[in-house]
């Protein structure tokens, strides 16, 4: 057999062999119903409930949006958005919402909080709190004052990205976008990939007794471990116009995590990311309501990869933007670009390797390239060298089953 | 593994040419891989004829430096000191007479600056937006989405750097076109802001402060391109992104696109917003300089893509001498004439605009529309075709509004 020939019938056994595995949507092997939107019922009434995530959502892009508001911000303010309370636990109302300065929820109890990663690791998880209000201050008191001054190599200031002005600190990072990238990784994915989609959480105490005889949780409609799988659900899809089928509006709902997940999958190299994502979300609740914790967990997996391959994207795609930006002399578009990958980076140590408990890139790792990123000179960004972007995008791009050139061209 | 699971994840009319059912005879099956892979292996070669290597693209560039942007920006820099000294003969003796000598200086640098706004190598990076962004923000009636100082706030608190970028609304043509012409409705009230009113020693200084900021970045750009930026532009006459052919035909496209066709016509007809924005046209306050100026760079942006000399009627090598040298078609007809022609199109279509655009917008922007609809063609021949046929890469791309 010639090679032409043995290259024809690898070809084809490929497409047979592919083409086997059917994309299904009811599971013929066991009794789990997968409805056609994220809808789940009992006696007529909704289980879905994740009202939590989405104040939590909310009150982030009012503090993203209070960080660029010169004239009305102060240092206080965002640290209480933070918070959500005084530094003392006292009661404040920093939020233009009502409901979420009544509600007792604040996005700093969350970040770096999740149960896998921080229960055992108290001392880190405070230092990663830390870092969030390390940049919301640095706002305030380096950006701020700098404001109408032109940014130079050390010094905070403006700098023009196209049309529009970037406010940078002397490292020419914008803390803006540090601590709303970070939070995707810090607050969004840890919440979701180490704590709620955790088997320590879903199978806590009684939850797999409790979820086999629908015994409900306290007053609520849904058991426990429902409720759960949907608090995870909520931190992609918890503002979406359609919460059921948030897949039509997929990448306009926030400017968080629902964000880059429809960045990514716009992307042809990535283009079914968005939709595997939600199915494993509606069979893996379908399945707990089927007491199948098998098919349940099969479905975590591919959540946990899938939400860690779209931060390493957006990674690797802002260090590759900043590296052309820097070579078309747009310093100010690299900054922004770069002040955004600073904050995907950030992201990475709270990914999570589906079959184990390790993110892709560790803290320690994450520290490193941090480090690297602004290492080059004593001004940080202003003397960032392209070898060490293409160094920093192989090093993420190593972990995971994609190519530099193919994040690079979302 | 990857790529298989996807294809079988595309609509099913996709699928199925890919994914056969295991009943389908291997036969056909081979008899179909065969087929494509031929179709493919035939298809492959362009049509032979000149290849881009065998153009002097050196000569293109001699020629853009040597005879279109130097001479431009000579001119340039020439009608920005003028504008600068009759500004300060104003703000010292602040006539009727002198006014109208420095508007008419403000209208011949307004024109010559359309000569040189395209070009954004070897000047200060974003230079053109110091110079021309609009509409200004002259007082708290502006469109000022952003809440940045008015041009009122400037002159009254005396607080402003004009370097900053945040800035950039509030300075340029625009601002002096609000300074000289939208203060008040008549000449009489204008001139009391100069003489009479309690600010008028800072709204004399702001007035000259806006001209010599004009002048200063006019001349720098201008001395950069001929101390050393020319040489250094010539000899990178190699291809790719990073050659100065390369981008500067991006610099050309994205200006003709961004600048021309969206900021002149698209957003004033509300192409971009839905809504139609008489207040968005280039100097609005003037009441009758917007068509002038539009025609002005549709002019210069066809004789650039002529390689026609600043100051003559003589050409040299241009991207249009590029595109008849390898004979490139567009559905049987000369790519470069088409483009022509649709320069010749789109100024036609914008003979019938009134002088005044913010005008034509609010009687019957159907005009304005039907002009961006010509203007539109063009994109797509140079956008497209030319770069193709020329093997330039679009690299630029809009911002991601983050």
């Amino acid at each position: 057999m010639n090679t032409l020939k043995l290259s024809f019938l690898i070809l084809i056994s490929t497409f047979l062999f592919s083409c086997d595995i059917n994309d299904n949507n009811t599971d013929a092997d066991n009794d789990i119903e997968v409805p056609a939107t994220y809808d789940f019922t009992r006696n007529g009434q909704s289980t879905v409930s994740f009202s939590g995530q989405t104040a939590r959502i909310k009150m982030s892009d009012e503090l993203f949006s209070a960080m660029s508001d010169f004239d009305n911000t102060t240092e206080e303010l965002l640290l209480q958005m933070y918070r959500n309370q005084t530094q003392d636990g006292g009661n404040v109302d920093p939020f233009s919402e009502a409901n979420l300065n009544s509600s007792d929820k604040s996005i700093k109890s969350k970040v770096a909080a999740s149960r896998d990663y921080f229960s055992s690791n108290a001392s880190l998880s405070a230092d990663v709190k830390n870092d969030f209000e390390t940049w919301l201050s640095g706002q305030v008191n380096n950006v701020f004052p700098n404001r109408n001054q032109l940014a130079e190599p050390g010094v905070a200031g403006q700098i023009a990205d196209g049309s529009r002005e970037r406010y940078i600190n002397a490292q020419g990072l914008e803390y803006d976008q540090m601590v709303a990238k970070g939070l995707n990784g810090a607050l969004m994915a840890d919440q979701m990939l180490n704590n709620y989609l955790s088997q320590a959480v879903l199978d806590e105490g009684s939850n797999r007794e409790d979820n086999d005889n629908g015994t409900p949780d306290g007053d609520s409609n849904y058991t426990t471990m429902e409720h759960k799988w949907d608090e995870a659900y909520g931190y992609i899809f918890g503002t979406s116009a359609n919460l059921a089928n948030p897949i039509l509006t997929i990448g306009s709902d926030d400017i968080f995590l629902n964000k880059y997940i429809g960045q990514v999958s716009e992307d042809s190299d990535f283009e079914t990311l968005a939709q595997d994502i939600f199915d494993a979300f509606k069979l893996g609740r379908a399945a707990i309501v089927a007491g199948n914790y098998e098919v349940r967990d099969e479905q975590a997996a591919i959540i946990r990869e899938s939400i860690s391959t779209v931060i390493a994207v957006r990674a690797v795609y802002y260090l590759q933007a900043g590296k052309k930006q820097i070579d078309a002399e747009e310093l100010g578009s690299a900054f922004h670009s770069l002040s955004e990958g600073f904050g995907f980076i950030y992201s990475l140590q709270f990914t999570r390797i589906p079959g184990t408990d390790q993110p892709y890139l560790s803290q320690n790792e994450v520290e490193n390239m941090l480090n690297d990123l602004l290492g080059d000179g004593e001004n940080g960004l202003w003397d960032l060298q392209p070898s060490t972007l293409d160094n920093l995008s192989q090093q993420i791009a190593d972990q995971f089953d994609f190519t530099v050139e193919q994040a690079a061209s979302n | 593994m990857k790529l298989p699971m996807q294809i079988c994840r595309l609509p099913k009319t996709v699928r199925r040419l890919f994914c056969f059912h295991k009943d389908v005879p291997m036969k056909k099956i081979i008899t179909l891989i065969l087929t494509v892979f031929i179709v493919w292996s035939c298809t492959s070669d362009g049509p032979s004829g000149p290849d881009v290597d065998d153009f002097d693209r050196e000569a293109i560039l001699v020629n853009w430096a040597d005879n279109i942007i130097i001479p431009a920006f000579t001119h340039f820099s020439e009608t920005t000191g003028t504008l600068h000294s009759d500004a300060v003969a104003f703000s010292e003796d602040p006539t009727l007479q002198h006014l109208e000598t420095l508007r008419e200086s403000w209208k011949s640098a307004y024109l010559a600056f359309q000569h040189v706004s395209m070009f954004e190598m070897g000047a200060i990076m974003n230079y053109r937006d110091f110079l021309n962004t609009y509409p200004t923000t002259a007082d708290s009636n502006s469109f000022n989405p952003e809440e940045k100082k008015t041009i009122l706030e400037n002159i009254e608190t005396s607080d402003y750097n004009l370097e900053l970028p945040s800035t950039r609304s509030t300075q340029g043509f625009p601002a002096l076109d609000y300074m000289l012409n939208g203060l008040a409705e008549n000449d009489d009230e204008l001139l009391s802001f100069y003489t009479s009113d309690t600010n008028s020693e800072n709204y004399r200084t702001y007035l000259t402060d806006l001209t010599q900021r004009i002048d200063v970045l006019a001349n720098q750009i201008l001395n950069n391109w001929t101390d050393s930026y020319r040489d250094e532009f010539v000899s990178n006459s190699g291809k790719g992104a990073n050659s100065s052919l390369d981008m500067m035909v991006n610099d050309f496209i994205f200006y003709y696109e961004t600048l021309l066709r969206k900021g002149k016509i698209g957003i004033p007809a509300g192409v971009f917003s839905g809504t139609p924005l008489s207040t968005h046209v280039e100097a609005y306050h003037s009441k009758g300089f917007s068509k002038a100026l539009f025609n002005e760079a549709l002019d210069a942006t066809q004789k650039f893509f002529n390689g026609t000399h600043f100051d003559s009627n003589q050409s040299g090598e241009s991207l249009s001498s590029y595109l008849d040298f390898l004979n490139t078609m567009k559905e049987g007809a000369d790519l470069a004439s088409l483009i022509n022609n649709q320069f010749n199109d789109a100024r036609d279509a914008a003979e019938s605009l009134n002088e005044n655009f913010a005008a034509q917008v609010e009687s019957d922007n159907s005009l304005m529309l039907s002009t961006y609809n010509e203007l539109q063609k063009n994109v797509v021949f140079m956008k497209v075709d030319m770069v193709q046929a020329l093997g330039i890469s679009i690299t630029y791309s809009d911002n991601d509004g983050d």
